[in-house]
């Protein structure tokens, strides 16, 4: 396979935002010795010019590097610079997503690169799931760099996974084991659509439409996009599920179970409305569930008439995680569907109401092992893809849900992040995004240029795949397939 | 004529609770060029409106965090930070987010729809271990508030028949259907400030439902809302009480002290009973633990209503058992006493958001008794203490109506988000919610379930 293309992408802002405040004070008399040993650029004097600028604090990594040759506050000879903790870092991030998890995720968007360790990249801060159990390896210590990169390079190492497990049908593999999850046109711009599935494609892997139609700008990547069909079947239609290769029934979503999309009225501009036959500035909320599935018998109906629409397509199952999740994936199987997606209820989202975010149904760390022991109880799980979704932010992440027996995972709000979300949570009405990424205003979503967001998932796609890779070698294994059901590979961190 | 229950909702600003969670600093290195006011879509940055040259002071409470002005500041010149007054809000069980929360349902009367997925800890102790159910595919599912269907929200007070022995001599006891499962406290923090008394049993009059009242608070000006009123009054006054307006009211609570003898209670309800003989009556309990003398009283039908009382953090006043337990432990009592169904529980303290009115049904209440929460929608910040004439919100001096019109909003949103919760798991009437723990997930026992089996097998590997 040609590898995939990483090139360095910086971020799009003046500033950046980082850990700690960086100052000069009035006694620095630009000498320009910082400039000269810090390694981070957070010092930096203009060719032909007397003074230093002011500290670019985003680079600087604090009291970590008190130790190394170039810690700049000792160095200076009037003792001028002065480091502290940004009281802005805590306004940045949440329990889930803490701010080390976004810059660390930026840093990766931006470079490709493993994280080099000053932030924590692996996990989050929400005390339980994924953020409270770890591969138990002893991390690299006597590997030298030429080593790390000699495994993270190799292609003896795989990542891949095959979404068609039946006997019957096309075969799909997709070289690392996640694809992009459904994200409706509405709910974020047609530049970060693209931007997506430009990468996607990049990857030869897939991202999703979301409910809300298949864009006609999309149909260059339509062999990397999947159509979503979803309660409200907006912009469904023959043509866009005859166009794909994978066909997505979202029965319901992780952050808002047991609810229908949301797309608030100050969203639904003209385009938006056109693209989902829908009247303009109206709040569209999407019924729940399908009126017409209400039972297994039902569902299979319904995939029986997508395959007599387009018999080659793969069909995935969205389904959130109630108590019986396991017999709805049986269910599922029985159907016919090749991948269950299961969302949980920690999963990003447009919009939802609050309530529907922590409340109903379990978050996706008991849902992998519940619905993974009961297909191998029943004896069908080497016939079906599972695929975890609804708070799988990082490759540490992934490798969990694929440790607990989950095939690979779906990707969401990560890829936002790595198109520099801040998570600031106010996707769901006026403008949309601030920052330009869930908004459908015009002026607005021209924030973001697509191919740079695309380089910028790519980027991050890039880094992770290095770190399963490298992670697979620490565990012994050649394969990400191996891995699955592995739990004995995991071992629960101590709450501090 | 049949009419649908519905809830009037307004817009109702108080500049009280404008306090935001961030503060935007702006420094000396700004040159007023304005670029923070093209990229703040929030109107957080405005120009000076006496002089246009300069930038104005950041309109804090408009912040969303989204730092589009900050990375974008060419000079540099901009820095958020917490908002130290709203992180002194509330305390750790109240904390400034459930405060806000409920400041912003009592403003618009809708529910909070926010973009992005869950921000908070994965767990957290009492309602916080609890996930409700939800149904698709292999069981039958509703649309929610926007859909067409009808979800009930009503739930009977007072007694039930367990069985119906004669239909030609029907002698139902009295019982009343409320519309909502959530009754009103006037009590919280021992305020006795008049006029927001007034304005809670004036939303509890429009919502058709009852608010508590101590005995001590009542005045003439509450007289045309009596059928609206559940007067509390201690035991041991229940004996020397006069005439009115005892004889008037639909619900009667008796507040039971930490020790008390049954001959005083049982005197004390037969005193009641014939003072009036329709009032339901209800047992305010501080012990959750049930003991036979009060069993008795139930069994012998001499009470109907069982009202668990918590602290404002939801602990017993003894053995610091959360209000989720407390519930769980009278409801199993009550099951196997084979009495469940025949009267009504109900569990005041703690209720602090929308979620932990399903969730204290679960556990097997048949309504909450919302208190603390209702003045935070009238403003208050639940500051340690509480000074009438010096509080911060102003309580004292808000207008009776605007305060009823926020509590009434904030009720609402509740309303609607019970709505939700109950069309996700496919119920269409609360009162087939209670109880029903098989339709919700407890930490302990999932976090068993799923993982136990994983740790406990690598630890005894190693």
């Amino acid at each position: 396979m040609k590898s995939v293309e990483i090139k360095s992408c910086n971020s799009r802002f003046h500033k950046n935002i980082g850990k700690y405040t960086v100052s000069l004070n009035d006694s620095c008399f630009h000498c320009g010795l910082c400039v000269e040993i810090c390694p981070y650029c957070v010092f930096e004097r203009k060719d032909g010019f007397n003074h230093v600028l002011a500290p670019n604090s985003a680079g600087c990594l604090g009291p970590e590097c008190k130790e190394g040759p170039y810690y700049c506050t000792t160095k200076c000879p009037v003792d001028a610079i002065k480091i502290e903790l940004d009281p802005q870092w805590q306004t940045l991030g949440d329990f889930r997503w803490t701010p080390e998890l976004i810059i660390s995720t930026w840093q990766q968007a931006e470079t490709g690169e493993i994280p080099s360790g000053n932030f924590e990249y692996k996990i989050g801060a929400s005390g339980g799931g994924f953020d409270n159990f770890d591969f138990a390896v002893d991390r690299l210590t006597d590997m030298s760099s030429s080593d790390i990169n000699n495994i993270i390079t190799s292609d003896k190492i795989s990542t891949s996974i095959c979404l068609n497990r039946r006997g019957e049908g096309a075969s799909i593999e997709i070289p690392v084991p996640w694809y992009g999850a459904g994200m409706s046109f509405g709910s974020i711009s047609l530049p970060s659509m693209l931007a997506r599935a430009h990468s996607a494609k990049a990857w030869k892997t897939f991202t999703s439409t979301g409910e809300g139609g298949y864009p006609d700008e999309l149909i260059p990547y339509c062999n990397h996009v999947i159509t979503q069909i979803a309660t409200g079947l907006f912009g469904v239609s023959e043509a866009t599920i005859k166009r794909t290769p994978i066909i997505e029934f979202k029965y319901a979503q992780g952050a808002k179970p047991g609810l229908g999309g949301h797309l608030l009225g100050d969203k639904n501009t003209p385009g938006v409305a056109r693209m989902r036959e829908a009247v303009p500035w109206n709040s569209l909320f999407s019924p729940f569930p399908f009126h017409s599935v209400y039972s297994v018998e039902d569902h299979k109906k319904h995939i029986d008439w997508v395959k007599t629409i387009n018999p080659d397509a793969l069909v995935s199952v969205k389904v959130s995680t109630p108590s019986d999740v396991d017999m709805v994936a049986v269910g599922s199987y029985y159907a016919g569907a090749n991948i269950i997606n299961l969302d949980g209820g920690y999963g990003g989202t447009g919009a939802a109401p609050e309530i529907a975010k922590k409340n109903i149904a379990m978050p996706i760390e008991y849902a992998i092992t519940k619905v993974h022991k009961f297909l191998v109880e029943e004896g069908v799980r080497e016939e079906i893809v599972l695929l975890a979704s609804g708070g799988i932010r990082t490759a540490f992440d992934i490798a969990k849900s694929i440790a607990l027996g989950a095939d690979g995972a779906i990707i969401g709000t990560s890829d936002l992040v790595a198109l520099g979300c801040v998570r600031c949570g106010n996707c769901e009405s006026g403008r949309g995004c601030p920052r330009g990424i869930a908004t459908t205003d015009p002026e607005l979503e021209k924030q973001i240029d697509y191919i740079w967001g695309a380089q910028r998932i790519t980027n991050l796609y890039a880094s992770w795949q290095k770190q399963l890779k490298l992670l697979l070698h620490e565990l012994g294994l050649k394969d990400i397939k191996q891995l699955r059901g592995r739990t004995d590979f995991l071992r629960r961190i101590d709450e501090k | 004529m049949y009419k649908r229950y519905h809830i009037d909702t307004s817009l109702v600003e108080l500049s009280t609770t404008k306090i935001g969670k961030f503060e935007i600093m702006r420094n000396d290195a700004c040159l007023n060029c304005g670029r923070c006011m093209t990229h703040c879509i929030y109107d957080v940055h405005e120009r000076d409106s006496a002089d246009p040259r300069i930038m104005a002071d950041p309109v804090n409470h408009l912040c969303k965090n989204c730092f589009a002005c900050i990375q974008n500041c060419p000079y540099h010149a901009l820095e958020m930070v917490m908002n130290k007054e709203f992180e002194k809000l509330g305390n750790t069980y109240w904390t400034p987010q459930v405060i806000h929360t409920i400041w912003n349902e009592a403003e618009e009367g809708k529910i909070p729809v926010l973009g992005s997925g869950y921000r908070g800890r994965f767990r957290g102790s009492g309602f916080d271990d609890i996930w409700t159910d939800m149904s698709e595919i292999v069981r039958p599912t509703r649309d929610g508030i926007h859909g067409r269907e009808y979800i009930a929200t009503a739930v009977d007070l007072g007694r039930k028949l367990a069985w119906i022995s004669d239909f030609r001599r029907l002698d139902l006891p009295n019982s009343y259907e409320i519309q909502i499962p959530m009754l009103l406290d006037t009590s919280p923090l021992g305020l006795n400030s008049k006029s927001i008394i007034l304005s809670i049993i004036r939303a509890a009059h429009k919502l058709g439902t009852f608010a508590f009242l101590d005995i001590e608070n009542y005045g003439n000006e509450l007289k045309p809302y009596l059928k609206s009123i559940a007067l509390r009054c201690p035991l041991d006054k229940i004996t020397n009480l006069d005439q009115s307006p005892w004889k008037e009211v639909n619900f009667i609570e008796i507040d039971l002290p930490r020790q008390f003898s049954i001959s005083e209670l049982e005197l004390a309800l037969k005193k009641l009973k014939s003072e009036n003989q329709t009032a339901l009556i209800s047992l305010g309990l501080t012990d959750p633990s049930l003991s036979n003398g009060i069993l008795k009283q139930f069994k012998e039908e001499r009470a109907d209503i069982l009202n668990i009382h918590a602290d404002n953090d939801g602990q017993s006043y003894e053995g610091n058992i959360f209000i989720c337990d407390s519930i769980r432990k009278a409801q199993l009592d009550l099951v196997k006493e084979r009495m469940r169904c025949e009267i009504t529980i109900l569990a005041k303290g703690g209720i602090a958001a929308a979620e932990h009115v399903p969730k204290i049904i679960i556990c097997g209440a048949d309504a909450a008794v919302l208190d603390l929460s209702l003045l935070v929608a009238a403003g208050c910040r639940v500051c340690k203490g509480c000074i009438l004439n010096d509080c911060p919100a102003e309580i004292e001096k808000l207008d009776p109506e605007i305060a009823e019109q926020r509590i009434i909003n904030m009720i609402c949103a509740w309303r609607d988000q019970l709505l939700e919760i109950l069309s996700a798991m496919g119920i269409r009437d609360v009162r087939r919610l209670r109880g029903e723990k098989g339709r919700a997930m407890f930490y302990e026992e999932i976090e068993k379930e799923s993982f136990e089996f994983i740790f406990k097998e690598n630890e005894t590997a190693k």
